[in-house]
């Protein structure tokens, strides 16, 4: 599973919180979870609330150090390297906070200090961030005055201050304006493709995953339920393609003994086929409404989005 | 979309950001591919060790940062007048009215004001150093501090330095009060011993602050009331007010183990106290040393528990 040419390696994580004194309470977070990041690519880790995502997400920001197995970032060992790991990596969180009185650019001068930038570096890295994420204009208003939008833009734009090789954003777009969201999964997008920067990222849009992501993984209750590019998910959960016709006549019922006709239904002259594959079945289907007589006006073919498929993991 | 060179490649040489292909052996595109990881491995924190900063000047930034923002939050704050002009003026005046009010000589007078004058002082500089994680807990930021590539000594020298530049402040402020009001001048004794004396307050305050980061990174915000009040008792037994020889046995004793004891008693000194211990400064010095090490390492295993807990976690958004 350990690749050479992995950002990520991850092998049989497990994390378990323990809380509350003096009786404790045990919350196992990470089951065992492997798997690798190729370079340069986006990965999503997807699931439910309580899945586990923010766990390993903080396990490999090296927030967080892991009960049992490996995580290796960047080839570094998250725990035993973590002050190198630091250096070359950043996180944003979709629902980041900040020190309320302090202002944007105080805000991104203090993380560039905390990276070891100084003088003229610093001021220029601070400015290009502000003006990069539309903050320029707001670069002197307290935290506590900022709109959600606004803070969300700031912590991506913290994110960027060491330009990290490889970035963690844990839920990135929550909150944002559509606009603004589009315009964030666009750079998300640029950085993998101009500066090829490692990008693992949790989401709770599905829109997003499908779009930005070449793997994902499903947790759910600390294991990893599926993973693989969005197609391929798809094809493993079997959630089936939708082909809906608008037909005349009656002879349309026998369809549902087609092979990979998994339902049939009907509504005034409307009939729905979930079929396994709808490239290989719609031609027999065709075939056979022809052969009873049935006349077809129209025909649409709706894929399974990434959503079907994380209802029916998480289910 | 604007692209992403024309916000790095400016400040490519500096600080901890990679250099251009080029620099790092690469294949000299700019565009494109970056250094393979497995080949930027050799050479991570390059950035930071290379031109055109020293190691040294990496370090003293990433101290900078935790000076700046007490700085930036004290400058913001209205109740930084108040923690470093209101209070421990208010707290000197009462305490030298008092003296007059109850007819005690002026020696007596002398010993509870500079007492009062190390209270304020050591206070102060304390609430920068627990400041350090404490602005971050209250607001739901910890974790932001320690996803940097940044040691505890950064976080804790920062905080400190800033806390030493308002215990000086106090210091000074108090003293102008103390000579206007009451006709002690705690300059009297020269500046060698001031500063000894100050010196002595800052290195336990920064003790103090310590064991205050240590308990909020070990317990949470509900162990702030617990360390403070903590604080207060260790100081109160240092002997602010009264010798120490007045406590009972069990109490001078652990009055014995306080830096702020010695302090105490060498600074009183100067003002004809004799003191019960010999070489009270050696003494003091020594001590806080000892405390600055331990409560160091206290911290920064505290801050590795809360990575291992999740206590960061639980101290951020």
């Amino acid at each position: 599973m350990v690749r050479s040419e992995s950002a990520v390696e991850v092998r049989e994580l497990e994390k378990t919180f323990r809380t509350g004194w003096p009786r404790r309470r045990r919350q196992v977070a990470l089951r065992g979870v492997s798997f690798a990041v190729r370079a340069g690519s986006i990965f999503a880790v997807l699931g439910p609330n309580g899945a586990g995502k923010t766990t390993l997400l903080s396990i490999l920001g090296t927030l967080l150090f892991p009960d049992r197995g490996e995580a290796r970032v960047l080839g570094l060992d998250v725990v035993r390297d973590a002050d190198r790991l630091r250096e070359r990596i950043n996180m944003a969180s979709g629902s980041a906070s900040f020190l309320w009185s302090l202002t944007p650019r105080e805000i991104l001068d203090i993380t560039a200090r905390s990276y070891g930038l100084s003088g003229a570096a610093r001021r220029a890295r601070v400015a290009a961030l502000l003006e990069r994420f539309e903050l320029a204009a707001f670069a002197g208003l307290p935290y506590n005055e900022l709109s959600t939008g606004l803070r969300q833009r700031l912590a991506l734009a913290k994110a960027f201050v060491n330009d990290p090789e490889l970035l963690i954003l844990d839920e990135p777009t929550v909150g944002l304006d559509p606009d603004i969201a589009v315009r964030v999964r666009a750079d998300i997008a640029a950085l993998r493709r101009e500066r090829r920067v490692t990008v693992l990222l949790s989401t709770h849009y599905m829109r997003e995953a499908e779009q930005l992501c070449d793997e994902i993984v499903f947790l759910r209750e600390g294991r990893i339920l599926a993973r693989g590019d969005p197609a391929s998910l798809k094809r493993q959960i079997l959630v089936g393609d939708r082909i809906v016709m608008g037909v005349e006549g009656a002879g349309w019922r026998g369809v549902v003994r087609l092979p990979g006709i998994l339902t049939v239904s009907a509504e005034e002259g409307r009939v729905e086929c979930l079929v396994d594959d709808a490239r290989k079945r719609l031609p027999e289907i065709l075939r056979y409404l022809g052969e009873q007589g049935v006349s077809v006006s129209d025909v649409g073919v709706t894929e399974p989005s990434l959503e079907s498929v994380f209802i029916e993991l998480a289910r | 979309m604007r692209r992403y060179e024309s916000i790095h490649r400016p400040e490519r040489a500096g600080g901890c950001a990679p250099p251009p292909p080029e620099a790092a052996g690469g294949t000299g595109r700019r565009e494109g591919r970056r250094p393979e990881p497995s080949r930027r491995s050799g050479r991570q924190g390059a950035g930071v060790r290379g031109d055109p900063m020293s190691r040294l000047g990496v370090e003293v930034t990433k101290v900078s940062a935790f000076f700046q923002k007490n700085w930036r939050m004290t400058r913001r704050n209205v109740m930084s007048v108040f923690e470093v002009a209101f209070w421990p003026v208010v707290g000197l005046v009462s305490v030298g009215l008092m003296t007059t009010f109850l007819g005690l000589g002026r020696e007596a007078a002398v010993f509870v004001l500079v007492g009062t004058l190390a209270f304020s002082v050591v206070h102060v500089c304390q609430l920068d150093v627990a400041y350090a994680v404490l602005f971050d807990i209250w607001g739901k930021s910890l974790k932001h501090q320690f996803l940097a590539p940044v040691r505890p000594w950064h976080v804790v020298l920062g905080a400190w330095l800033m806390g030493l530049l308002r215990a000086a402040v106090v210091f000074l402020l108090m003293a102008g009060v103390s000579r206007w009001a009451f006709g002690v001048s705690f300059l009297a004794p020269g500046w060698s011993p001031v500063a000894a004396f100050f010196l002595g307050l800052v290195a336990s305050a920064a003790g103090v602050g310590l064991g205050v980061v240590t308990l909020l990174l070990l317990l949470g915000v509900h162990a702030e009331v617990t360390a403070w009040s903590g604080v207060s008792l260790v100081l109160l037994l240092c002997g602010i007010y009264y010798p120490v020889s007045l406590l009972p046995a069990p109490l001078a004793t652990v009055a014995g183990a306080i830096p702020l004891t010695y302090f105490l008693e060498a600074f009183r000194a100067h003002f004809g106290f004799a003191p019960t211990f010999g070489e009270p400064l050696l003494r003091g010095y020594a001590l806080a040393l000892a405390y600055l090490a331990g409560g160091y390492a206290a911290f920064a295993w505290a801050v590795t528990r809360a990575r291992r807990t999740g206590m960061l976690l639980r101290l951020s958004d």
